[in-house]
């Protein structure tokens, strides 16, 4: 059995160091000195903080279990928790509340120490007059609510104090106003703004107002109680009062603002730095009551703007542009070393294209372009399942619009050409410009500093101010006499009616002027007619060229020249007008290409570089032209013509950039066979076999000479020479095959492609064999034959097994999860920041919220606390008054009780 | 026409009462020079029969007055009445025996049905030569005198079906002159009553079991495939041009109805099909015909056949053989080799391209395929691929990621690396032939594993970049499941180019590249001299082959 508190309480002082032997006072003098006596204290009342401690377990909240000892568990706080002091915490709580929340209470409803219950005091929707109304109203319906004839109180109240003849009472002067007038004036100030206002603006009113309150005592004078009309005549005619002191400030105001708006003017002035004119001299006494500091500041000012401004102007001075010497004139070399560097980064920039990568700057854009796309296409996903075919830029034709209709002949327009066929001054006068390539390179040069110089027309000036000094144009200027000037032709009708009457040969001489009548320098809109105009132009070489009058290809050279210079500062309108060539041969005639349709094609083939890899006008050529070898008619021999410009055509495409086009092939091989002297035995590969139907196979039965074939044998219909055109048609295919073979020889897969070439030479060169074919044709086939046995033997030597994936292995999604090096376990991790911050938003509601309700609850236990002690000693106040009066009533009723008692005693004693 | 609603009518009365609408809607529609007095006579003619007996001989004055020989435009209201009269004798029993009859009676008769054979004829002659009008309203009136009989003369409807004035109403429509309008009418009849429809199966087998002439089984294609409407198993045959088909138990089974079509078909298949006509059967083989049969594998014959004739016949029939396999468990030996040798050089430039790429993709879906036989399909694929239009190659090469994807054992013919160090030095020394074997027809011995896929690694550089893109999927690492064939198939050239110029102009996102530097000469040999006699500059290959003097 432990021993009893009191003997632990003991023991405990004594252990603690608390209880000892007492000490002497020398001893007690010696520890006050040196300071140990202060640190002695403070060690007994931490002791005896201690043992009360000790002896008393509820002061200290003890966590009652550990729980599982976790990382994330906030350390800092730990300690405290396990000796949290709730009785102190909630002593604290109180006394805080004590000190806040009771005072409150207390002084609920009070003003200063005493309840306010003025009617409507805290009414904010109330303004002072009515305030002051209704207590009157209430005041004096109280005064005259007799309840009864018999109330004696309300009689009593008849009775008022007086001093000196005055009613010492507070009703009845003041009733309505609550002294609002001189006295309680200050007082007021912080309630309403307008008395304030008031104040301030009108020092001299209180005159005023003591006369108001004169004449109130005046009227107070007399002892008579106000009747209640007097009463609210007084009201109306305070209101009244203040009503007009209101205007009167409000007047004032404006006077004051009336003032200011007249100072304006100068501010303005002031804030746009423009001087104001002098004023004239303030008067004497203003200055002299200035502040002599701020007079001389005032001075300084004009000294300081001065300065300033010298500062704005030395640092104009710095900014300005400095004479720089001019460019030293290049030497020859130099210049043609820029030249060559500039060529060459051109042609850099041609097989970056070609290998289709994407140039620097422009990979912003694409990826932007991407993007777009990309949102584009989500949109059609929406409607559609995705498509693995868009990846590729593949897209189906939206409507089937294979209509074919074979072109009529164009009408003939009355188009007049000059026979006699001088060389063309257009020509000399080209011939004269670009008479050697340091000058042509040289205007190159110049257009790459954006001069947009162009050197097609830059020999040529306006004849009607340079006639005199241009030898080379005035000799040879037609006799036909062209007008100097012309209209910039807005649609290919109109230049059609503008050359109606000029002759071909002039035609480069008119294109001209029309450029140089209309260079954009000359007028804004005429960048813009240029651009129509070139777009005229190409429609006009198609045109041109699909005239049964053949024009001079000079000429229609010429005009590719001029469309091409134009494409180069109109890249829009010409490209436009190409693919709206393109188009018109894809829609109308895919399979019937037109002499102007070649033209076109050609044009295309040295305006534009046929070798990049994506090209908005080369692809869709390409496209034509495979599409025409590879679906084309080969009826007849004026087909097989085309079929073979066409061939060339391609070849002359893929001449840089040598890429493969499998329809060349196929159709190369296909007409070899059908124009062979006898028929091939059996299939000779993989090519499809599209025969014509009647029979184009060469005669070798007379003796023909192969010629370089015409361009216009495309047209040609007569069979008066086949046998010729045949043979040529045969010498030209071999040759392309040659051509062809040399491109491709790189291609891993060249022994699949040539080898049918191969067997289809040999059959051609065996079937030749017999016939009295011209040596030279025999000889272009063996040379060829020999070419491709021999490449074919380069191939087999070169070729090694595929090895197209010698990639990186992909690596295996990795589950490892991402370990932060110092991780604390307060902090959050959200790699997303907008969650974290929301999460900790949310956190910090959340805490808050919980902060709130529980001192709002405490709060509430507080306030009941308060009102049941405050209910409780009033209840026992009234128990002890109560009781005083029983005693009271006893004390006397017992004195009573007492004489009754003894007169009873004594008529008992009586009896 | 009245010929419907003569038709739709079944009871006498009504009969009646439409009959003799008939006359007068005729007699409207003959022209003016048919005065008014021949319609009385005729009118007259007939009200006479059908008082009294001893007016018949107005039928025969009546089918004289038809006088269908020479003109092609046969007295149609004298044809009209004379169905009336027969129809009524039909109704009325004067044109069957009773064994009790009396021997006069029994004369009568005869007389009666004679005369009735010697109408039909007359018509049957009229569906044959006459014009389309009359045609019509000739067989309407066939088909009118059919159902009276059958209605009315017990025993008679099926022998009237089968063998009697219906195989000759066949007959006639088939065979008759200028007879589309005919022809698209009995087909109209055909495909509305489920009874005519089924005789006409019928007569169809008999009439095709013997060789005809092209434009002749033309016509019998016409009819069958225009009766596409198969009746399903829970089928309940309601519209009948005769009632009395109601009560006759094989026209109501769904069974007898297949069974019906299935012979006309077989007739059908069995003849002498031209190409075309072979093709066209091939083309509607899974949607329309197979359906009418109860045993597809009586179409099997006819598969093969058409399977074995190669090229575009071949293609065709790969669906319906296929669904044969598949469905029949027709055990086909060498399926793979005949569909190896079906790869040939004009396959990717036939229509039915993207139908055969649909066919293959299933036929070699599954992954139990040998991986040499895959390899060689993949090798010649690529091979035609070389001489292939860019439609097809766009096809060609998803569909050879899907199978390399499926068959990894392939994979060496895109990547093969070589440890032996002596075949190294030999190749590098002598380089190599293809292995590939391209004309042995057996795709298990090809050798194609051995291979590799140069070819399409060439179209990686093909002229459109598009393609060349898609090329380039095969030496990219194959992280993508697979390629959905569907969207890659039905390319055209045409389709292409839409895609690249568009239907109309808009301005570019990029300002297309123009070449830096103008050619001196395009077609002309101008100013040749400056460089020295030598055309190098762009263009100059054209210049060099072709002459643009003149």
């Amino acid at each position: 059995m432990p021993p009893s508190q009191l003997k632990q309480l003991k023991a405990s002082l004594r252990d603690g160091g608390i209880l000892g032997p007492q000490q002497s006072k020398k001893q007690k003098r010696q520890n006050a000195k040196t300071g140990v006596s202060a640190q002695n204290r403070m060690k007994r009342d931490s002791a005896l903080q201690a043992i009360r401690d000790r002896f008393n377990p509820f002061e200290i909240k003890a966590t009652s279990r550990a729980k599982f000892d976790v990382t994330t568990r906030d350390v800092g706080s730990k300690s405290t928790q396990n000796h949290a002091r709730p009785g102190v915490t909630k002593s604290l709580g109180e006394e805080k509340r004590r000190q806040t929340l009771l005072r409150e209470m207390d002084r609920k409803n009070k003003v200063g120490g005493i309840f306010d219950r003025r009617f409507g005091e805290d009414d904010p929707t109330m303004t002072p007059e009515e305030r002051a109304a209704e207590r009157f109203a209430r005041e004096s319906q109280k005064k005259l609510r007799k309840e009864s004839m018999f109330n004696l109180e309300d009689d009593e109240e008849e009775f008022t104090l007086t001093h000196g003849g005055q009613s010492l009472s507070f009703g009845e002067g003041a009733l309505g106003d609550d002294f609002q007038e001189g006295d309680l004036g200050p007082d007021d100030e912080s309630d309403s703004e307008l008395p304030r206002k008031r104040k301030r603006v009108l020092g001299d009113d209180e005159d005023l107002e003591d006369i108001v309150d004169d004449e109130e005592e005046g009227e107070e004078q007399p002892e008579r109680k106000k009747s209640k009309h007097e009463v609210m005549k007084e009201v109306i005619a305070k209101s009244k009062f203040y009503k007009a002191e209101r205007q009167k400030a409000k007047e004032d105001d404006d006077d004051l603002r009336e003032e200011l708006d007249k100072g304006l003017p100068d501010l303005f002035d002031m804030l746009r730095g423009v001087k104001p004119p002098p004023k004239p001299e303030p008067p004497k006494d203003d200055l002299a009551a200035m502040n002599p500091a701020r007079a001389a500041l005032l001075a300084g000012k004009s000294q300081d703007e001065t300065e300033q401004e010298y500062d704005q102007r030395l640092k104009q001075l710095t900014f300005d542009k400095r004479s720089q010497p001019t460019d030293r004139t290049k030497t020859a070399e130099e210049k043609a070393e820029e030249e060559a560097q500039r060529l060459k980064t051109l042609e850099e920039e041609r097989l970056r294209r070609m290998r289709g990568e994407e140039s620097s700057e422009d990979e912003d854009e694409d990826e932007e372009m991407n993007e777009e796309d990309g949102s584009g296409d989500e949109e059609e996903d929406d409607e559609s399942l995705p498509d693995d075919a868009k990846a590729f830029g593949l897209q189906q034709p939206t409507a089937e619009t294979s209509t074919r209709p074979e072109l009529g002949v164009e009408d003939e327009d009355d188009f007049i050409i000059d026979d006699d066929l001088v060389e063309t001054r257009s020509d000399v006068s080209l011939s004269f410009i670009e008479s050697d390539s340091e000058m042509e390179s040289a205007e190159e040069s110049e257009e790459e500093e954006e001069e947009e110089e162009d050197e097609l027309i830059n020999g040529f000036t306006i004849p009607g101010l340079k006639s005199g000094d241009a030898p080379a144009a005035s000799d040879e200027e037609p006799s036909d006499g062209l007008a100097y000037t012309y209209p910039c032709p807005g649609s290919h009708d109109e230049f059609l009616e503008i050359i109606k009457d000029v002759s071909m040969q002039d035609l480069p001489t008119v294109v001209q002027r029309i450029r140089a009548l209309h260079h954009p320098r000359l007028h804004s809109d005429n960048k813009m007619k240029l651009g129509r105009f070139a777009g005229i132009l190409v429609q006009h070489v198609a045109y041109m060229a699909d005239q049964p009058e053949h024009p001079p290809f000079a000429i229609v050279e010429n005009l590719l020249r001029h469309i091409h210079s134009l494409a180069k500062s109109h890249p829009d309108n010409v490209c436009q007008a190409y693919r709206a060539h393109l188009r018109q041969i894809a829609t109308e005639r895919p399979l019937n290409l037109h002499p102007g349709d070649l033209v076109i094609l050609t044009g295309i083939a040295t305006t534009f570089p046929t070798s990049d890899h994506f090209h908005a006008i080369a692809t869709p050529a390409h496209l034509c032209i495979a599409r025409y070898l590879g679906q084309g008619a080969v009826n007849s021999l004026a087909d097989l013509s085309t079929g073979t410009y066409a061939a060339s055509l391609s070849l002359q495409y893929q001449m840089i950039s040598k890429r493969y086009m499998p329809e060349l092939i196929n159709y190369i091989l296909n007409i070899l066979c059908h124009l062979s002297p006898k028929e091939p035995s059996e299939s000779l590969g993989y090519f499809p076999t599209r025969s014509p139907p009647t029979s184009l196979r060469l005669n070798p039965s007379k003796s023909v000479s192969p010629r370089k074939l015409r361009f216009w044998d495309i047209t040609e219909q007569s069979s008066s020479n086949s046998e010729e055109l045949k043979l040529s048609l045969i010498t030209t295919l071999v040759t392309l095959l040659g051509t062809a073979s040399d491109l491709w020889i790189s291609k891993s897969a060249y022994t699949e492609i040539f080898t049918p070439a191969q067997k289809v030479l040999k059959h051609l060169l065996r079937s030749c064999k017999g016939s009295k074919i011209s040596p030279v044709t025999r000889d272009t086939l063996q040379s060829t034959l020999d070419k491709v046995d021999n490449h074919l033997a380069q191939a087999r030597r070169t070729r090694r097994p595929l090895l197209l994936h010698h990639h990186r292995p992909l690596a295996i999604k990795t589950a490892i999860p991402k370990f932060e090096e110092t991780f604390n376990p307060d902090k959050h991790y959200d790699p997303d920041r907008e969650r974290a911050e929301s999460n900790r938003l949310k956190a910090e509601y959340k805490r808050e919220r919980k902060g709130a309700m529980r001192e709002l609850r405490k709060d509430a236990n507080f306030i009941a606390r308060e009102k049941l002690r405050e209910k409780k000693e009033r209840d026992a106040e009234y128990e002890r008054k109560y009781k005083r009066l029983v005693a009271e009533v006893q004390n006397e009723e017992g004195r009573e009780a007492n004489a009754y008692e003894r007169v009873k005693r004594m008529r008992q004693g009586k009896r | 026409m009245p010929a419907p609603t003569v038709a739709a009518t079944t009871s006498k009365k009504r009969k009646n009462v439409k009959s003799s609408g008939v006359p007068s809607s005729k007699r409207r529609a003959v022209a003016e020079s048919d005065s008014a007095v021949a319609m009385a006579d005729i009118q007259q003619l007939e009200d006479q029969i059908s008082e009294s007996r001893k007016y018949y001989n107005n039928i025969a004055t009546l089918i004289s007055m038809l006088d269908v020989d020479g003109s092609t435009k046969p007295n149609m209201a004298v044809a009209v009445a004379l169905c009336r009269v027969f129809s009524r004798l039909i109704a009325g029993g004067n044109m069957t025996e009773t064994s009790r009859a009396a021997e006069n009676e029994k004369i009568i008769v005869a007389w009666l049905k004679e005369r009735c054979r010697e109408y039909q004829k007359l018509l049957l002659s009229i569906i044959r030569q006459c014009d389309s009008s009359s045609q019509i309203s000739a067989l309407t009136l066939c088909l009118c005198l059919i159902n009276e009989r059958a209605t009315h003369i017990s025993g008679d409807d099926i022998q009237d079906w089968s063998s009697g004035l219906f195989k000759g109403v066949f007959e006639a429509v088939v065979e008759a002159k200028d007879g589309q309008a005919v022809l698209s009418d009995f087909i109209e009849k055909a495909k509305e009553f489920e009874d005519v429809r089924y005789y006409t199966f019928m007569q169809l087998a008999d009439y095709a079991d013997t060789e005809r002439s092209t434009e002749t089984i033309d016509i019998l294609i016409s009819i069958l495939s225009a009766c596409d409407s198969v009746p399903g198993p829970e089928h309940e045959f309601e519209s009948f041009y005769t009632q009395s088909s109601k009560k006759n138990k094989k026209v109501l089974s769904v069974n007898s109805h297949k069974k019906r079509a299935q012979d006309a078909w077989l007739a059908i298949l069995r003849n002498n099909l031209s190409q075309s006509q072979r093709k066209t059967l091939l083309r509607i083989m899974v949607h329309n015909i197979e359906p009418w049969f109860n045993r597809p594998e009586l179409l099997m014959d006819f598969l093969t056949d058409s399977y074995n004739v190669g090229g575009a016949t071949s293609l065709l029939a790969l669906s319906g053989l296929f669904y044969l396999i598949q469905e029949k468990n027709l055990d086909y030996p060498q399926f793979y080799q005949k569909l190896y040798s079906l790869l040939d050089a004009d396959l990717l430039h036939s229509k039915h391209r993207s139908r055969f790429f649909r066919l293959m993709n299933t036929f070699l879906a599954s992954t139990h395929l040998p991986a040499a036989l895959i390899a060689s399909f993949m090798k010649r694929l690529s091979r035609l691929s070389l001489n292939a239009p860019p439609a097809a190659i766009v096809a060609i090469v998803p569909f050879m990621y899907n199978l390399l994807k499926e068959h990894p054992t392939c994979a060496f013919m895109m990547h093969r690396t070589i440890s032996d160090e002596d075949t190294k030095a030999q190749l590098l020394a002598e380089g190599m032939d293809d292995p590939f074997d391209a004309t042995e027809p057996d795709p298990t011995r090809t050798k194609a594993i051995e291979s590799s896929l140069w070819e399409i690694e060439t179209l990686q550089s093909h002229y459109h970049p598009n393609v060349a893109a898609i090329a380039r999927i095969i030496s990219e690492q194959f992280t993508k499941q697979f390629y959905n064939l569907e969207d890659f198939l039905d390319y055209t050239y045409q389709g292409m180019l839409q895609a690249e110029l568009g239907t109309e102009d808009k301005p570019f996102k990029r300002v297309p590249v123009v070449e830096y530097q103008i050619p001196r000469r395009i077609f002309t040999d101008r100013m040749l001299e400056e460089d020295g006699g030598q055309d190098s500059g762009p263009g100059s290959l054209i210049r060099g082959l072709w002459d643009f003097a003149s």
